[in-house]
């Protein structure tokens, strides 16, 4: 019957509409299989996906980008990313991830222990020339995977003209000279202090005051302590005397455009800070100290640094190597530390750098005594429910939130071992 | 509709290579059939591809281990039970936390959204089909027009308005009051009227126990206020939607009806509860429908606005669903959590529609 | 009642109803009012002037930083899905609309049934799910991507199908005796009487997919292939969007308003007239 042959014709219409999407690249049963890179790059575009600090930051690596694609003739696209991690993740997802983007040390170990990561180090001749606690941070089992593009520290912004007006003179040198100084230099319309209210914006008290993160090998979450609770309280107590804000009780997105709109006068944030204030508010006349230590004596700040990813299955493997060689000269280095005022990862360019910057030597100083963020592999969730609690502190109880991350982190290192 | 048996006559035109009366209604059936199912092909094979597959596809993550990259079906990738369901229901910990929050953010969304939205559609739906109204054009398209422009701009509308010197706080600073921040106030409602009353710290039992990771206490909360702006959102957007609905039902109700109340003697809100009530008891079932399906649905606003923010309390199980998958690549529990929402929105349509039904055989109409 | 009294309650009455109505129109207008002027406004005459629709000093400030995004790009984009949705639905829907309708076939009743099904899918639940597919289909990050999953919908070929099953069969009865095949028939003579079901479905299918934010979201990373809903939720959300620039949000979301705004009001009888039946105005 007719019928029976239009059924039959459609059914079989469906099915070779499935199977061919079937055959056709990552089919059923096989994973997906790439042709081998080409020993030379071809010139096919590289795309360079990364989360920018401001418009300084953007503006530089676009210049970079050009001046790359006029020294090799390989096109280069830059794309700025509103979530970097996750417009990543959806390439790597989509079989079609950026030839290079900016790596954290967190993701970088997600993406390490997937085997989705090119160890081209192995194949650059500078790879013994980044600091030492840098390329620890980018090394997995013992290979050197993704070469550092620079270092940032936490140190204290004090907006000069506030503070002269305020009658102050030496920079905070311990919690309670900071509480101090905080409570002369809040006005009615602004604030003394502002921090960013996620653990990366507050983990450097606990270090300040003896307390830790892990211990020393990572097996074991310790953020439960009664030092770390002493430092929760002393910043709830800022909060509630009003001498201190979050960027969001302050109408900003972070903590470096309240301090630049000087809705605060003294901010806690890392050297990225200077791109942005170059670029966006540049009548805000400056000065960087370094962070108060704890009430036993103790300096720490936390340091940050991100690395040139390479994705091993991608369009042009040989391009985004040479890329990255590229970028990770010293000369190069040098140019994105005037641009956006980050440091250099390169040994060579730091002692450069201290010499062309001896205003910002303050960060460079801090290295010795900064501790690296939390990089704990499949811990984004927790890590985003402690920045919540940690939002909430100034009516939270301090002993509570440090209790509930602590679980939730001991999990995902329990799960990851 | 076509006639089956057609008697052979001068009328008609002789049945193309046909011998007997028999065989033209043969072919004529199985040309039917055929071009039935052709016309019919397109959107069967989009649904099959498109709507079929990809929830088989999601069926299987959801039991497996797919870290995301690579295929699916690769060899690589195993099957692991219910593992990701339980981890959700189940085990205490992070993931069922989040589910739990979600369900119940949503909870008090939908309950707020769905009645306030139904009344105020069906408000402005009888004040604008009164008789000789000036401007009813107008108004009329007023109240319809936020239903046409995109979640990303009315997202963005909306965070101007509810902003922490936006224009929502300006009205309420020239009331006298203070407005809060609103996109950064985690504190539920209820919680915020409790501790008016006095309670403010949580009763023994209601905090030390709790359901899918949430304390009682918790449960009670009531919507953040940072959620209350979402629904607003949500009940300014789609009220003017459901107006159109009612219109054409309120149109419907005859006029004898309501002459014959007015005679009788019926005031306004008589006439109201009497007669127009139940002759808009259909429309009324529709805008309800409708109105859960949608909201337990809700993705945009949150993606857009908050992502869960502050304190998780405008996280729903759609985004939790996505930022599980897409974010921290745990596409199991991501498929996990898009099912658990289907299921639920399926018993909840099926119950409501038991209740409404139930309540049309018991009672009159 | 005295009359002069009855009057008056009447007139209490219609003021209060205007009132209502008027009321009411300025919730719904006004955050829009708001959103035109805001555009036009500096970020510091926003913060300060939040409840004016008026700029203190017109600029196009805004607008300028919005063309220095991809504006152009987001909106040809848009403009691309939306029309091929809009075709695609309208074809697709409207043919198994009438083969539901009019057509006899073994498993008809069996298909209805199953449309009926799909209509009870939450549209949410199949975001994972279609980017599970367009990855397997290696659709991912293509323009069919974001279009073919947007072309499926089983609504649209449930109002075909209603609307088919009112036009009177003695119309088709005469087209088969003047001898035309069934595709003929349908597509020359019922087709062209469908016009205000087609018009409804391409008002539906047009904003259904220009407005569309979440399976457009699935179905692309890179920046290239951004809608309008998209582009501008980068403006929104995640790090472009961390600090308040008002003025270009809102200019952004007044931009990508216009068009349906337009489509609106030119086909706005159909829409309104769908839902008030056959009264006259």
């Amino acid at each position: 019957m007719r019928s029976k042959i239009a059924i039959a014709a459609l059914a079989a219409a469906g099915l070779a509409v499935l199977s061919t999407a079937c055959s056709s690249g990552n089919g059923f049963g096989s994973s997906s299989a790439s042709s081998t890179p080409a020993a030379t790059a071809n010139k096919s575009t590289l795309t360079l996906m990364f989360g920018s600090s401001g418009t300084a930051e953007t503006a530089a690596v676009q210049q970079a980008a050009k001046a790359f694609t006029k020294q090799s003739g390989i096109p280069v696209q830059v794309i700025p990313a509103s979530n970097l991690t996750q417009q990543v993740a959806q390439g790597f997802s989509g079989g079609t991830p950026p030839n290079v983007f900016y790596l954290d040390p967190l993701t970088f170990q997600n993406y390490a222990k997937d085997g989705v990561l090119d160890a081209y180090p192995s194949s650059l001749s500078n790879a013994g020339g980044f600091a030492s606690a840098l390329t620890q941070a980018f090394t997995y089992k013992s290979t050197f995977t993704c070469e550092p593009k620079d270092a940032s520290t936490l140190a204290l912004y004090v907006n000069a003209a506030d503070w002269q007006q305020a009658g102050l003179g030496a920079p905070p040198a311990n919690w309670s000279q900071l509480e101090a100084d905080a409570k002369k230099l809040t006005t009615g319309s602004r604030t003394g202090l502002t921090i960013d209210q996620t653990h990366s914006g507050i983990d450097e008290f606990f270090y300040q005051n003896g307390g830790t993160v892990t211990n020393a090998a990572g097996t074991t979450v310790e953020l439960d302590s009664a030092q770390n609770v002493a430092a929760l309280t002393y910043l709830k107590g800022m909060l509630t005397q009003g001498i201190m804000k979050f960027p969001s009780q302050l109408g900003a997105g972070f903590s470096g455009q309240a301090f630049g709109e000087n809705k605060a006068a003294m901010d806690i944030i890392g050297n990225w800070e200077n791109g942005e204030l170059q670029a966006d508010y540049p009548g805000v006349k400056c000065k960087v100290y370094p962070l108060p230590a704890g009430p036993g004596g103790t300096q720490a700040t936390l340091s940050f640094t991100n690395c040139w990813g390479v994705p091993k299955q991608q369009s042009n493997l040989a391009g985004a190597v040479e890329f990255v060689k590229f970028l990770t000269t010293s000369q190069q280095e040098m140019t994105f530390a005037k641009a956006f005022g980050v440091i250099p990862s390169l040994t060579t360019a730091q002692a450069q750098y201290e010499q062309t910057y001896p205003q910002y030597a303050t960060f460079v100083q801090e290295l010795s005594y900064a501790h690296p963020d939390i990089a704990i592999a499949g811990s984004t969730q927790a890590l985003s429910a402690f920045d919540s609690a940690l939002q909430q502190l100034a009516s939270g109880n301090p002993a509570s939130i440090l209790k509930t991350a602590q679980q939730n982190l001991q999990a995902v290192v329990n799960q990851g071992a | 509709m076509t006639v089956l048996v057609r008697p052979e006559g001068p009328r008609n035109p002789p049945a193309a290579g046909g011998a007997g009366a028999r065989r033209p209604l043969v072919t004529a059936r199985t040309r039917e059939a055929a071009a039935g199912w052709l016309m019919s092909a397109p959107v069967i094979v989009l649904l099959l591809v498109f709507l079929v597959a990809p929830i088989a596809m999601a069926a299987w993550v959801s039991v497996s281990d797919w870290n995301g990259i690579g295929s699916p079906f690769a060899s690589g990738v195993h099957a692991v039970g219910g593992q990701n369901y339980q981890a959700l229901l189940t085990q205490p910990g992070l993931p069922q936390q989040q589910l739990g929050e979600s369900l119940r953010n949503t909870m008090y969304y939908v309950i707020i959204v769905v009645p306030v939205q139904t009344a105020l559609a069906l408000g402005l739906a009888l004040i604008v089909s009164r008789k000789r109204l000036t401007g009813r054009g107008f108004f009329r398209t007023a109240y319809y027009f936020p239903s046409i422009t995109s979640s990303v701009a009315v997202s963005i509308l909306f965070l101007y308005l509810f902003g922490t010197a936006g224009v929502v706080n300006a009205i309420v600073g020239h009331l006298g009051g203070q407005g809060p921040n609103w996109f950064d106030d985690p504190n539920g409602v209820l919680h915020i009227i409790l501790s008016g009353l006095g309670v403010t710290t949580a009763p023994g039992p209601l905090a030390s126990h709790g359901f899918l990771g949430v304390s009682w206490w918790d449960w009670l909360a009531g919507p953040s206020v940072a959620m209350v702006a979402i629904i607003a959102l949500a009940i300014w957007t789609t009220s003017g939607t459901f107006m159109l609905i009612f219109l054409p039902a309120i149109y419907a109700i005859p006029a004898d009806l309501t002459e014959a109340a007015i005679m009788d003697g019926a005031n306004a809100w008589q006439r109201f509860r009497r007669v127009t009530l139940p002759m808009l008891r259909p429309a009324l079932f529709l805008v309800l429908t409708l109105g859960l399906f949608a909201t337990w649905q809700v993705f945009d606003q949150i993606y857009l606005m908050s992502q869960g923010n502050p304190a998780g309390t405008t996280l729903t199980p759609a985004f939790l669903s996505y930022v599980t998958s897409f974010q921290d690549q745990q596409w199991g529990q991501g498929a996990a959590i898009a099912f658990i929402l289907f299921a639920l929105i399926v018993v909840l349509t099926i119950a409501q529609r038991l209740i409404v039904s139930d309540r049309r055989a018991g009672g009159a109409s | 009642m005295r009359p002069s009294a009855q009057k008056r309650r009447r007139l209490a009455g219609r003021t209060l109803l205007y009132l209502a109505l008027v009321l009411f129109a300025v919730i719904y207008i006004y955050p829009f009012l708001l959103d035109i002027g805001t555009a036009f406004k500096t970020e510091t005459d926003a913060a300060a002037h939040p409840l004016s629709p008026l700029p203190q000093h017109w600029v196009l400030t805004a607008f300028s930083e919005l063309a220095q995004q991809d504006f152009a790009r987001w909106l040809a984009n848009s403009v691309v899905v939306a029309v091929f949705v809009t075709l695609g639905r309208i074809l697709f829907d409207s043919m198994a609309g009438y083969a539901l309708a009019r057509l006899r076939f073994r498993g008809r009743s069996g298909l209805f049934a199953a449309i009926i099904a799909v209509m009870a899918v939450p549209g949410v639940v199949l975001l994972i799910p279609t980017f599970l597919v367009l990855k397997q289909l290696n659709l991912f990050n293509t323009y069919p991507g974001m279009i073919l999953p947007l072309m499926t919908d089983a609504a649209g070929v449930f109002i075909m199908r209603q609307f088919f099953l009112t036009v009177p069969p003695a119309i088709e009865e005469a087209a088969r005796i003047d001898g035309a095949g069934i595709f003929r028939t349908y597509w020359s003579v019922v087709l062209p009487m469908a016009r205000p079901a087609l018009i409804t479905l391409m008002i539906l299918s047009f904003q259904g997919s220009w407005n569309n934010f979440s399976m457009i979201l699935v179905a692309h990373s890179s920046p290239s292939l951004d809608t309008l809903t998209t582009g501008v939720g980068r403006l929104v959300s995640g790090q472009l969007g961390a600090g308040s620039q008002y003025p270009l949000q809102l200019a952004a979301a007044l931009a990508m308003t216009i068009p349906v705004a337009v489509v609106f009001f030119v086909f706005q009888k159909y829409i309104m007239r769908t839902g008030e039946g056959a009264v006259k105005e």
